[in-house]
């Protein structure tokens, strides 16, 4: 946190750090939450199934949540992984900035 | 991003609602694009959380050049549009805000839970009692 500060500070950007730490710890562990749903949810069976480079694709999702990336690091169209996406029983999880209480089912 | 759009039907759905004008495609502006790799480079910063990509930088930049909504499931532009100065004020929505401007009570709760069905998409319990869905 300390080194973001800084690099922020010295591009002259301004940032609410409070809300930031706030807002960011909250994130966190809806994330962890989201990756561990995604894991919990995914069809394995078929995740294995299907060929390469489709099947790295299909983890590095249910690893990262993030379609584009996928589909950039392994050349597949965005729309054809979304696709094999839901095939695969990957939920995209939309998640929280705010806290109340701990994470739980969606 | 409209290059992102490969597939065939999904071009052709794309081009009816621009023909409708219910699709605004927007051209890259220099000004915007300032802003749009300050936004990169920042909302970056941070590998922990979800990244940005060039595209939605610049949508978020946009947004905040013509004072219109964003509309993305990804958290990260929201975080940004909350805490970094040059960005306040840029209303950026996911889905179940755009649902929940959309429907109401019990009909609510069913668009919720077919959106899911039909897109894979899922809310967090959170993020559904922080809109009072749940």
């Amino acid at each position: 946190m300390e080194l973001l500060k800084r690099l922020f500070e010295e591009k002259g950007v301004r940032v609410d750090w409070e809300a930031y730490e706030r807002l960011t710890a909250v994130l966190r562990e809806e994330l962890e939450w989201a990756r561990e749903l995604r894991r919990r949810e995914a069809d394995w069976s078929y995740i294995e199934s299907r060929p390469e480079p489709l099947r790295t694709a299909l983890k590095l999702l249910v690893e990262t949540g993030d379609l584009k990336l996928a589909s950039k690091l392994c050349s597949i169209p965005l729309d054809e992984l979304n696709e094999e996406r839901i095939k695969a029983k990957i939920p995209i999880v939309v998640v929280s900035l705010k806290g109340d209480e701990a994470p739980e089912g969606a | 991003m409209f290059s992102e759009i490969k597939r065939e039907p999904a071009r052709s759905f794309a081009f009816a609602l621009a023909a409708e004008r219910r699709l605004l495609v927007v051209p890259r502006l220099e000004t915007v694009d300032a802003l749009a790799l300050r936004v990169l480079e920042l909302v970056n910063a941070d590998p922990s959380l979800p990244p940005i990509d060039p595209p939605e930088a610049y949508a978020l930049a946009f947004a905040k050049h013509a004072g219109l909504p964003l509309l993305t499931d990804n958290a990260s532009p929201k975080l940004a549009s909350l805490t970094l100065e040059e960005l306040k004020g840029v209303e950026v929505l996911d889905s179940l805000d755009v649902l929940r401007a959309l429907y109401s009570g019990e009909t609510l709760l069913r668009a919720v839970r077919e959106f899911a069905e039909d897109t894979g998409v899922r809310f967090s319990a959170r993020r559904l009692r922080e809109l009072g869905v749940a």
